[in-house]
């Protein structure tokens, strides 16, 4: 029997997904600004940030709202905690974003344009991808698909190691600002944070759909 | 800060005030000597349901059966002072109309109490003993009752057998039912779901759920989670007093006062 | 190995002496001992009133029931006993008491003696036993009409002519005499006894007054019978000039019976659940309304059966009748040669308790009056257990109906 309250979970579950979305599309906008070097877009994703504050602090409210009021056990139980640590993910995704987006404009506004001695174009679409991939297992109930993100995100951490690495030795102390050295080492390291956010994801995933942590 | 769409899934904040229809004034209330109820007030709102809880002899359904003075039947309860007030009218006044006033406000007991004739016979009864004699009116509110009670269309082809053999969820929908034929704009229930299981109980809960859109229900239950479930507004009685009565969210998740929380939480005692 | 059988037979729950169990024991067996008693007394009063009656209510011959005794009314009887038989068995009986009397006397000097007067008693009994039956089966009765409607009646040189009030013919008319007496009653006393204890079960405020009218009505449950009868002859025969009459005897029998019909009906609407009181006034029910649909008729069956066993039981009585309704005799069936219709209310009746109190204390007893008696005390079972059977049939009808 479906209960009224039932339509509350599904309610959760679609704005968890649009927190996903929009989290998405704040990580795209601020990578492809900052590839194409484009401030407006840069500019946007930064704006967009609040949003997304707010709609997690709706759907944690919405969670322990139903935890305390509709008494949920099993899967539903799972859905919610997964919601709670998965907005919470989101919102570090739209974090890391928005610091990327920071940084990108401090740079597109000092250097002009970024250096292209780096592989951040492909460590960026890469991590664009996690998130969607960790929104779409979700969607799709697609427990495959969450064990192929924890392999892929290994690839984002060897990238990221390798930047520090090009970042650290002397040619590209020639090459760069030191100020521009340190906010493409910082925006590297928030593509990799937004990778281990939707790693987290798809384990919250797994974990909802077949309940072993 | 735009926020384009609103925040779903809170209840008890409809967007006009909400009216109250019950209004309790400082009411005293004695069983002889023995005090049951100090100072109770409290107002109930219109197409709400709202959730009695407290621990057991607490006077949840003491208060209840003021609503529709069914304590007239006891001959020591008396009120001491204070007042009740449905749709502004004192209901102890010398002039009300005790029978009137019961049709107004329906009642449905802990222990269904169907009465040992037919379906049929038991949803009419209350159109009957008021002279309804129109074979086709009473058809049709036997049937627009049941289906308000979501049993149509379990007994649609049993209407004249014994309610007796009805199950125990299914006897007490009809019991709501019956309360329904009156056409009453209250309806109390004092523990509705005490003696049901889970399913039955869902069902009931289901109901009163959609009651809610043409009823103002007041609801007394021992069970905490079916208060949460059900209630738009919960009240919590200790010893014959009126502890705290606020929106059910705020005394499932943050209650003022220290002995709601250990109630609710399960830390009382 | 001693210690090992030892184990064997007392092992944590094996069978130990103890007191109490004594105790138990012998309680158990007091209590079977009486109730055993208490069930072969009255089986015997049953089998005893059953056999004898049953001769006289009963035939051999085809349609085994004897009609005319239950039809007829009662009459004298005439009994023709074959005269010289009847001397043979007077002097045989009187040999029997002489031979008797000089064995008493010689019983404690001369054993010997004593032993053959033993014999020779034994041997005229034997023979007074075969006189007997012959006598039996030479014998002439004839109940009344009978008698009159003889063309000859026999001759008293061969035949000892006897007459014995009441012990012939039937008990007709007493049988219908109780039949309206406890119809009459009940409607009365249910009437009575229903509106009581509605008043006093629904309406009436529990309290010192209440308790005090419920214990003296119990009360009047102690009261003898014969003090209704009195009390029943001084109202209604007396004072409001009703004579000896079914109506007298309805009310008397009515106010007798109205403790147990008021007891019992209110217990009936206290069984009631309290549920489908406070179900029915929470739709908006008038009190009265409530009692009317809700209580009165799951209360009905209860109140029937306890109060037909309430009546019954009274209807056994002969003293609250004697004086107010009963005639020891009287021929006329009471839809019989009225004037006008009221008469009917107005007339006594014969009735079967007063009828068995007539023949079996007013008359002296023997062998000839004694088929009355037991047929008519059987009839009067049957009738009582009719009223019981019909009471638990309804009973039990009801409860499959009503199943709360
Ligand atoms: N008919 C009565 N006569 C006397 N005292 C009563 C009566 N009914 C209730 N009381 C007393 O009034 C107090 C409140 O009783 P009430 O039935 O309202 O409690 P409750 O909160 O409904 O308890 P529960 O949860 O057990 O139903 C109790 O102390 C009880 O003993
Ligand atoms: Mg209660």
């Amino acid at each position: 029997m479906k209960r009224y309250f039932h339509k509350e979970l599904t309610e959760l579950k679609n704005k968890l997904i649009l927190l996903g979305e929009k989290s998405h599309e704040v990580v795209h906008l601020s990578i492809e600004g900052l590839l194409e070097n484009n401030i407006e877009k840069v500019n946007e994703a930064y704006g967009m940030d609040d949003y997304v504050d707010v709609l997690e602090m709706e759907i944690s409210h919405a969670c322990i709202r139903y935890m305390s009021l509709r008494g949920p056990v099993s899967s539903d139980l799972r859905l919610l905690v997964v919601a709670l640590k998965a907005s919470k993910d989101f919102e570090r995704i739209a974090d890391e974003a928005h610091s990327i987006a920071q940084k990108s404009y401090r740079l597109l506004t000092t250097e002009g344009s970024l250096k292209n001695a780096l592989n951040l174009s492909e460590m960026g679409t890469l991590a664009c991808q996690l998130v969607n991939d960790s929104i779409s297992c979700f969607v799709e109930e697609d427990i495959d698909k969450a064990f192929l993100i924890l392999k892929k995100d290994h690839e984002i951490d060897a990238i990221n190691q390798k930047h520090f690495d090009t970042l650290s030795n002397e040619a590209s102390r020639d090459e760069m600002s030191d100020t521009a050295r340190f906010n493409t080492m910082l925006i590297s390291k928030s593509i990799e944070r937004i990778g281990d956010h939707a790693k987290n994801i798809a384990g919250e995933v797994i974990f909802l759909l077949n309940g072993d942590q | 800060m735009n926020v384009n769409f609103d925040i779903q899934g809170k209840q008890a904040e409809p967007s006009k005030p909400p009216k109250p229809v019950i209004k309790t004034k400082n009411l005293d209330f004695a069983y002889g000597d023995s005090q049951a109820l100090f100072n109770i007030s409290m107002d109930i709102f219109k197409k709400e349901v709202t959730a009695f809880i407290g621990p057991s002899g607490c006077g949840k359904s003491t208060l209840l059966r003021c609503f529709n003075r069914m304590n007239d039947l006891i001959d020591i309860a008396q009120i001491k002072s204070g007042s009740i007030r449905i749709s502004d009218i004192d209901i102890y006044n010398k002039d009300v109309d005790v029978i009137e006033l019961r049709k107004h406000v329906g009642m449905v007991f802990q222990k269904s109490n169907p009465f040992p004739k037919s379906i049929y016979e038991n949803i009419a009864y209350g159109m009957r003993i008021q002279g309804v004699k129109n074979r086709s009116e009473l058809d049709e509110t036997v049937e627009s009752s049941l289906r308000g009670a979501a049993l149509w269309d379990e007994v649609k082809d049993r209407l004249n057998k014994s309610a007796l053999g009805l199950s125990g969820g299914q006897q007490q929908r009809l019991c709501i039912a019956r309360a329904l034929a009156v056409k009453p704009k209250i309806i109390l229930m004092d523990e509705p779901c005490s003696a049901l299981d889970p399913v039955a109980t869902a069902k009931v809960e289901e109901l009163i759920h959609k009651l809610k859109k043409h009823y103002t229900i007041v609801v007394v239950t021992h069970n905490m989670q079916q208060a949460a479930r059900v209630s738009d507004r919960t009240a919590f009685f200790y010893l014959g007093r009126l502890v705290e009565y606020e929106t059910t969210e705020q005394i499932f998740m943050n209650p003022k006062n220290s002995k709601t929380e250990a109630y609710v939480s399960g830390r009382f005692g | 190995m001693k210690s090992d059988t030892n184990k064997q037979t007392t092992h944590l729950f094996s069978q130990r002496f103890s007191r109490n169990k004594v105790m138990e024991l012998s309680i158990t067996g007091i209590l079977r001992f009486f109730t055993y008693l208490v069930i072969v007394l009255a089986g015997y009063l049953f089998l005893d009133i059953t056999y004898n009656g049953s001769k006289a209510v009963f035939t051999k011959e085809a349609p085994f029931v004897n009609f005319q005794f239950l039809t007829e009314k009662p009459q004298t009887l005439h009994v023709f006993e074959p005269a010289d038989i009847d001397t043979q068995l007077k002097s045989a009986k009187a040999e029997i008491l002489t031979k008797s009397i000089k064995r008493r006397a010689l019983s404690n000097s001369n054993y010997e003696a004593a032993e053959a007067f033993t014999l020779a008693i034994k041997d005229l009994n034997k023979e007074v036993k075969e006189l007997d039956d012959l006598r039996k089966e030479r014998r002439l009765m004839f109940s009344d009409t009978e008698y009159r409607a003889l063309a000859t009646t026999p001759s008293t040189k061969d035949f000892v002519y006897s007459t014995y009030a009441y012990s012939g013919g039937g008990i007709g008319p007493a049988i219908i005499g109780t039949i309206l007496l406890v119809f009459g009653s009940i409607l009365i006393a249910l009437t009575l006894g229903v509106l009581c204890a509605v008043y006093l079960s629904e309406y009436s405020k529990p309290g010192k007054v209440l308790q005090s009218i419920r214990l003296s009505i119990l009360n009047l449950s102690g009261v003898p019978s014969i003090v209704f009868g009195l009390f029943g002859f001084g109202l209604f025969v007396l004072y409001l000039d009703w004579g000896v009459s079914l109506m007298a005897g309805w009310f008397t029998l009515a106010l007798m019976a109205l403790p147990v019909i008021i007891t019992a009906s209110e217990e009936s609407m206290r069984a009631i659940p309290k549920g489908f009181r406070e179900g029915s006034l929470a739709l908006g029910a008038s009190k009265w309304t409530c009692i009317r649909t809700n209580v009165l008729p799951y209360a009905m069956p209860g109140i029937l059966t306890s109060s037909i066993m309430g009546i019954a039981r009274v209807a056994g009585e002969t003293a609250p009748i004697m004086f107010t309704a009963a005639f020891a005799l009287r021929d006329r069936l009471p839809w019989e040669g009225l004037e006008n219709s009221t008469d009917f209310f107005f007339q006594g009746v014969m009735a079967l308790p007063y009828h068995i109190y007539v023949v079996s204390s007013k008359i002296p007893q023997n062998e000839y009056t004694q088929n009355m008696q037991y047929g008519t005390a059987f009839v009067f079972l049957l009738i009582v257990g009719l009223f019981a059977l019909s009471s638990i049939i309804l009973r039990v009808k009801v409860r499959k109906k009503y199943d709360w």
